[in-house]
């Protein structure tokens, strides 16, 4: 099926295929062509493109959903989200989360995927059980964590500690430990996807760079530090953009496992925006909150986007 | 599901040698199976703890309250499934998988339709038109779900779309874009010869994409539904605003009804937590291959 020329017809002579065609098809092909992106334009503009154009307009007014007067208010919704602790604290803790989640499962994920990757008893059985714990749904998982971190003593997770002699703790009613708790179930559960990633790459390292680098009488840290890391740098690039955008879409889990407890510890941007846009139809202040949020994570995945390119060249 | 081979390694890496199933055997090999099975016991463990929770959900399905509250790890006392009843008598699971089901279905194919009668418009002709699209469309996959969350949870209310699985439909065909780009840089590797040849035979656009594009892009297809599958199957934001009335929710919606239902009663919950998790548990058997596939192919462009 592959052909030596370039994957554009090339008329006899060397020059395009464009050139030999004639008027109606070009016509036809214009038609056809549009007609087909047609409908992804609509939905595109339907969905993005308006209502970003309204989220913008919103965050600038009063509007409420109901009352028929808008009036412009300039930035005041911004204020009153920095001012406003519950909103600010979402902000807070998404970026946290998106941070931690991204850091803890890319250092998790590389040295189970080296590890995962040698031989051992029942190896595609335990692959396939750390990889199928990011198939189900983030939110049925949350609430199940909910119950194992239940707070009173015959709870499993107090339980389990009970046996080691320690005192039940309250995991999902303390600020700090709820915070953790949330990042610790997101890291189990996204961990044996990335490694799944990883492994791929891993498989594609030549073999003959541990071939000489044993020869040469290299430890297997030295091996792992200096052909296997910066083998995997196109890898982590990869996997460390998925975690970070859907670090910052957060809202399944955390709203699973403490509604945003306790206080607004927990509070994630998008329950606030879904807090206030849709309970409670304060449009202005919500839609000021997803234009600052959507600049936050801009300027956060461009700096990442910065550092990849600095990591890949410097090991390209 | 341990035969189900997640990615097939030929040859190891270090000896470039086709691997054997079982441990060495050779003088040398001796202490190499010795860290065989040492590996294996520490990778084994440490899959048990960590699937310790799946352990937990699924044995509190045949407990009861105290039983489940005394000893939360231990095997049921009688594998009863006076729970599994208790559940599907009293919430509408049944229609909940039902809804699912169709808004799933629905909204992948229109998605993967869309996507890639978008992707085939693209390269059926190179223009300032389809540069301008595909650069805005590239914006726009940029642009977080919160920006655009209350205009078009307006947009559903003001079109009466809301408590409607036809309104989470058309806010999941939104993701066209994400099945364009993928379907795209797919489709930009394809022998032009083919469809050209296809052309001078006299077909039309429309037969060529049908007849000849689809079928020839099928490996991006199936990666694409398989993940759009999950993906909208375990959505649980659009659900949560959109839906209302009981006889609407989506399954992840129900589960998350059943807490409040069942307060105390984890037993219950696990129960249907377990009933929940089974569809995708069968899905993820049958299409772990093309998961991981797509994860390989969807990262190589980055």
């Amino acid at each position: 099926m592959a052909t030596a020329t370039s994957p554009q017809t090339v008329a006899p002579g060397g020059k395009p295929a464009k050139v030999r065609k004639d008027r109606s098809r070009t016509f036809w092909d214009k038609l056809y062509s549009t007609a087909f992106i047609m409908p992804i334009m609509i939905v595109f503009i339907a969905l993005t493109v308006i209502p970003l154009i309204q989220t913008f307009y919103f965050s600038l007014t009063d509007y409420n959903g109901s009352s028929q007067e808008i009036h412009f208010v300039g930035f005041q919704n911004y204020s009153e989200v920095l001012a406003s602790s519950e909103l600010s604290q979402g902000l807070y803790f998404t970026l946290l989360f998106a941070f931690m989640h991204t850091i803890f499962t890319t250092v998790l994920a590389i040295p189970l995927a080296v590890t995962l990757n040698k031989r051992f008893f029942m190896r595609n059985f335990s692959r396939s059980m750390f990889f199928f714990l990011g198939v189900p749904s983030m939110a049925i998982l949350g609430l199940v964590w909910r119950y194992i971190f239940s707070p009173l003593p015959n709870g499993a997770f107090n339980q389990l500690l009970g046996i080691f002699g320690a005192e039940p703790q309250p995991w999902l009613a303390d600020a700090t430990m709820a915070q953790w708790a949330i990042i610790f179930v997101s890291v189990w559960a996204g961990v044996g996807w990335h490694a799944t990633l990883y492994i791929a790459y891993l498989q594609a390292i030549p073999g003959d760079l541990y071939e000489q680098a044993q020869i040469d009488g290299a430890s297997s840290r030295q091996q792992f530090f200096h052909i296997t890391l910066p083998q995997l740098v196109p890898a982590i690039v990869v996997s460390t953009f998925l975690l970070m955008t859907g670090g910052l879409k957060v809202y399944d889990m955390p709203f699973a496992m403490t509604g945003g407890g306790p206080g607004y510890a927990t509070n994630t941007v998008t329950q606030s925006i879904v807090i206030q846009g849709v309970a409670q139809s304060q449009w202005g202040i919500g839609s000021a909150l997803g234009v600052m949020f959507m600049l936050a994570s801009l300027v956060v995945v461009m700096l990442q986007m910065f550092a990849a390119r600095l990591i890949s060249q410097r090991f390209a | 599901m341990a035969d189900n081979t997640l990615i097939p390694d030929v040859v190891d890496p270090l000896t470039k040698k086709k691997k054997s199933k079982k441990p060495p055997t050779t003088r040398r090999g001796k202490e190499e199976r010795v860290r065989y099975w040492v590996r294996s016991a520490i990778v084994l463990s440490i899959t048990a703890v960590v699937m310790l929770p799946l352990y937990y959900i699924f044995v509190s399905t045949f407990k009861t309250q105290t039983e489940m509250a005394l000893k939360p790890f231990a095997l049921p006392e009688s594998w009863s499934l006076s729970n599994y009843v208790t559940v599907f008598t009293t919430l509408p699971v049944g229609q909940a998988f039902l809804n699912t089901l169709i808004v799933t279905v629905t909204a992948v194919f229109l998605q993967v339709f869309i996507g890639s009668l978008a992707a085939y418009g693209m390269i059926l002709r190179k223009s300032w038109f389809t540069a301008a699209v595909g650069s805005i469309l590239l914006i726009g996959f940029t642009i977080p779900v919160q920006a655009t969350l209350i205009p078009v949870y307006r947009l559903g209310a003001k079109l009466d779309l809301t408590n409607s699985l036809l309104g989470l439909v058309i806010v999941y065909m939104g993701s066209s874009v994400f099945c364009y780009f993928l379907i795209v840089g797919y489709m930009r590797k394809l022998p032009m010869e083919l469809i050209e040849a296809a052309r001078i035979d006299g077909a039309g656009p429309w037969t060529i994409y049908w007849r000849i594009v689809l079928p020839l892009i099928r490996p991006i297809l199936t990666t694409v539904v398989v993940f759009q599958t999950l993906a909208t199957w375990n959505d649980f934001l659009w659900p949560n605003i959109l839906l209302v009335s009981n006889d609407k929710r989506t399954i992840v919606l129900q589960v998350f009804n059943a807490i409040s239902e069942f307060t105390t009663d984890w037993p219950l919950f696990m129960t249907i937590t377990v009933i929940a998790l089974v569809p995708v548990m069968v899905f993820f058997v049958f299409t772990q291959r093309w998961i991981v596939a797509g994860l390989i192919s969807g990262s190589v462009k980055g």
